[in-house]
């Protein structure tokens, strides 16, 4: 740098002016922009672009031909000329799907069960998280590898004993229950209800409630104690504390872990399937409603194509609220995600 | 513990008839009650659960009407069923196995690689963000099993269109053609087998970035809790970021990759084009469940011993910063 050119002028008692020549525009230009180390950096940021947009795409992609298969009829599918858009556009696929397949009482049954199931998952795993994280007791540690055993151990793996737990509901062992003491023998049936669902909700059992209450652990390790202590200080009890001090705190966290049970409820085919907690055809969920409505069941050349793209329009009918809470959550969802700090 | 008990109990007066509880006691309590609901839970249902599917899988069932499931035991013949008697169960698993060790190391290399960009500075990251993590929200369950039954996609991404449908040959979904990849790769004489791997990969990239979207999420936690204090340092001392990937991020992240391998494989249980959950699945709603349950356990068993082998492995190497 050449800076003997400043020139220091006292202007009045309290101010000073300094003059010095400026570096030239095309002087700063070219230190800037013609080194190799700009070279590099814009076709790595280039590189970077395409490549991220590639893959966008690639995850965009089967929204755009399900969302264009969906408008389009029957003949669309023998057209050699259509490939994207349709040549003769229809809304007959959506109402005969919301009609038939009765899209609104799924979509109402299935918005009862997920916001149920997300609400209780949320609140359960962030207490436990929490218990996990800031206390000390006698066996917590292996508690944990218990929850971390319940996170491994699949669900699908136990299903045929987990269904009969529900089925035959009883507390206690397969041939030991306290209802058979009572002489009933069958126990309790609490299929084709919420009932299994939210009782695996409320004890941290349900779909990946480990992954949620390990989350949960290590964003409470990394709020400072000091927090606590000084409401205890203040005369305010454990749970006050928890409720006042703690809960408000960790909202991002738990909006991130509402999102997950919310959607991963909402989009299951497991649980709520015809061969575990719902047996029966009457109760209607948006996990049963795909399936090809009958004024469209036609046999044509198409017909294949056709059929799949009913599907896709289920599917899409399916995700649309899904796609509005997305839309509002996503922020939290990476915030609360990079303010928990997994680390190992 | 006991001797400071006794301690207690002599020294405290008679008269005071309320107990003197420790703090550490009394956090202890507390720490308890918050975890009451998963103790509870763990011992009424979920114990209960396994112990019946193990016990299960050494019995034959019988519903009978007004007494319940009726058991008989049978030892070891459901898995001698499942091993030995049926015809596909054994192809199935190790094809689904071969399956499983290729695709985690692809998963976790990308999202780590994912991960790396997303964390970088630049213009529309959140809208990039955004797109990223729609499979995590929108691709699981139901969709993911609309989609593995799919034919529509492939179908229109073709080069000939929907119109046809004769183009099954070769599938049509790949992005890039993967007659280029093995074209590329045959003139480097690196063996079919990589190659047909490498094509194999090439072909299932959607799968892949569908698949790899909480471990993203994960990786993006791990680079945000590394000190940017040791990049800065970094660069002052001259480093390159190819080097500051490798001697910084990479190490700092080991750990997480080590969760990621693991909850790759467990996700992949529940995943829609598992083979072996689906080969499984079929059997239990068409044979046998009790049958069924033996193979899930089996399958279980297999893929737990390979997490463990290979965290094991891992774990040797993973470093872990000391936070004083």
């Amino acid at each position: 740098m050449t800076n003997n050119a400043v020139k220091v002028t006292k202007e009045t008692k309290n101010k000073i002016r300094v003059e010095f020549e400026r570096t030239s525009a095309w002087k700063k230009f070219k230190l800037k922009y013609l080194s190799l180390n700009f070279l590099g950096m814009a076709i790595f940021k280039i590189f970077r672009l395409v490549l991220l947009i590639g893959i966008s795409y690639v995850i965009l992609y089967p929204f755009f031909t399900k969302i264009a298969s969906s408008f389009m009829s029957p003949t669309d599918f023998v057209d050699v000329t259509v490939k994207l858009i349709p040549k003769a556009p229809t809304l007959n696929t959506y109402k005969q799907i919301i009609i038939e397949n009765h899209y609104f009482q799924a979509l109402f049954n299935t918005l009862m069960i997920s916001l149920l199931c997300g609400v209780i998952q949320t609140f359960i795993c962030c207490v436990i998280g929490y218990g996990f994280a800031k206390y000390r007791f006698k066996g917590s540690k292996i508690l944990f590898l218990l929850v971390v055993l319940t996170m491994i151990v699949p669900h699908q793996t136990i299903r045929y004993s987990m269904f009969m737990k529900f089925r035959y509901f009883d507390i206690g062992y397969f041939n030991f229950g306290i209802l058979k003491l009572f002489g009933d023998l069958d126990g309790i049936s609490l299929v084709n209800t919420f009932i299994p669902l939210i009782v695996l909700s409320v004890f941290g059992l349900a779909f990946k409630n480990g992954l949620y209450i390990f989350m949960m652990r290590q964003f409470f390790k990394n709020v400072p104690d000091e927090l606590e202590e000084s409401a205890y200080i203040d005369g305010s009890g454990t749970f006050r504390t928890f409720i006042q001090i703690i809960l408000p705190l960790s909202v991002p966290m738990m909006i991130t872990i509402f999102l997950f049970a919310f959607s991963w409820q909402w989009t299951d085919n497991f649980y709520t399937s015809t061969s575990m907690f719902f047996p029966g055809r009457n109760e209607i969920l948006l996990s049963k409603i795909v399936q090809i409505p009958k004024t469209l069941d036609t046999n044509y050349a198409g017909g294949n194509q056709f059929s799949d793209a009913i599907r896709n329009t289920c599917g899409l009918l399916i995700i649309a609220p899904l796609i509005v809470v997305y839309l509002f959550c996503q922020k939290f969802l990476v915030q609360g995600i990079e303010r928990s700090g997994i680390t190992g | 513990m006991n001797n400071t008990k006794a301690a207690l109990k002599q020294t405290a007066p008679k008269k005071k008839k309320r107990k003197i509880v420790s703090l550490d006691k009394k956090k202890a309590r507390s720490g308890w009650f918050f975890v009451a609901p998963f103790v509870i839970g763990l011992l009424i249902i979920y114990l209960p659960i396994v112990l019946d599917s193990i016990v299960l899988t050494f019995n034959s069932t019988k519903t009978v009407r007004g007494q319940g499931v009726q058991l008989t035991f049978i030892g070891l013949d459901n898995y001698k069923t499942a091993l030995l008697d049926d015809p596909n169960f054994v192809q199935t698993l190790t094809s689904g196995l071969r399956q499983l060790v290729i695709d985690i190391p692809a998963i976790v290399i990308f999202s780590l690689f994912i991960a790396v960009l997303l964390n970088q500075k630049m213009v529309g990251r959140a809208a990039f963000r955004a797109i990223f993590f729609i499979p995590v929200i929108l691709s699981t369950g139901l969709i993911a099993e609309i989609d593995a039954s799919n034919s529509l996609n492939q179908y229109m991404s073709g080069n000939t269109g929907i119109e046809t449908g004769e183009n099954i040959g070769s599938s049509a979904s790949d992005i890039i053609s993967a007659a280029d990849v093995s074209i590329l790769f045959s003139s480097m004489s690196v063996g079919s087998g990589l190659v047909q791997t490498i094509t194999d990969l090439v072909n299932d990239v959607y799968n892949i970035i569908n698949r790899s979207g909480v471990q993203m999420l994960i990786f993006l936690a791990g680079l945000q809790s590394i000190d940017p204090a040791i990049y800065e340092s970094c660069s002052i001392d001259g480093a390159t970021s190819w080097e500051t990937f490798w001697k910084i991020t990479f190490p700092m992240i080991s750990p997480m990759i080590l969760v990621n391998t693991i909850y790759t494989v467990i996700d992949s249980f529940t995943s829609a084009d598992n083979t072996v959950m689906n080969f499984i699945n079929n059997y239990y709603n068409s044979t046998s469940m009790v049958v069924s349950s033996a193979m899930a356990w089996i399958y279980f068993i297999i893929v737990f011993a390979i997490v463990a082998v290979v965290a094991g492995v891992l774990s040797a190497y993973i470093f872990y910063q000391r936070r004083d």
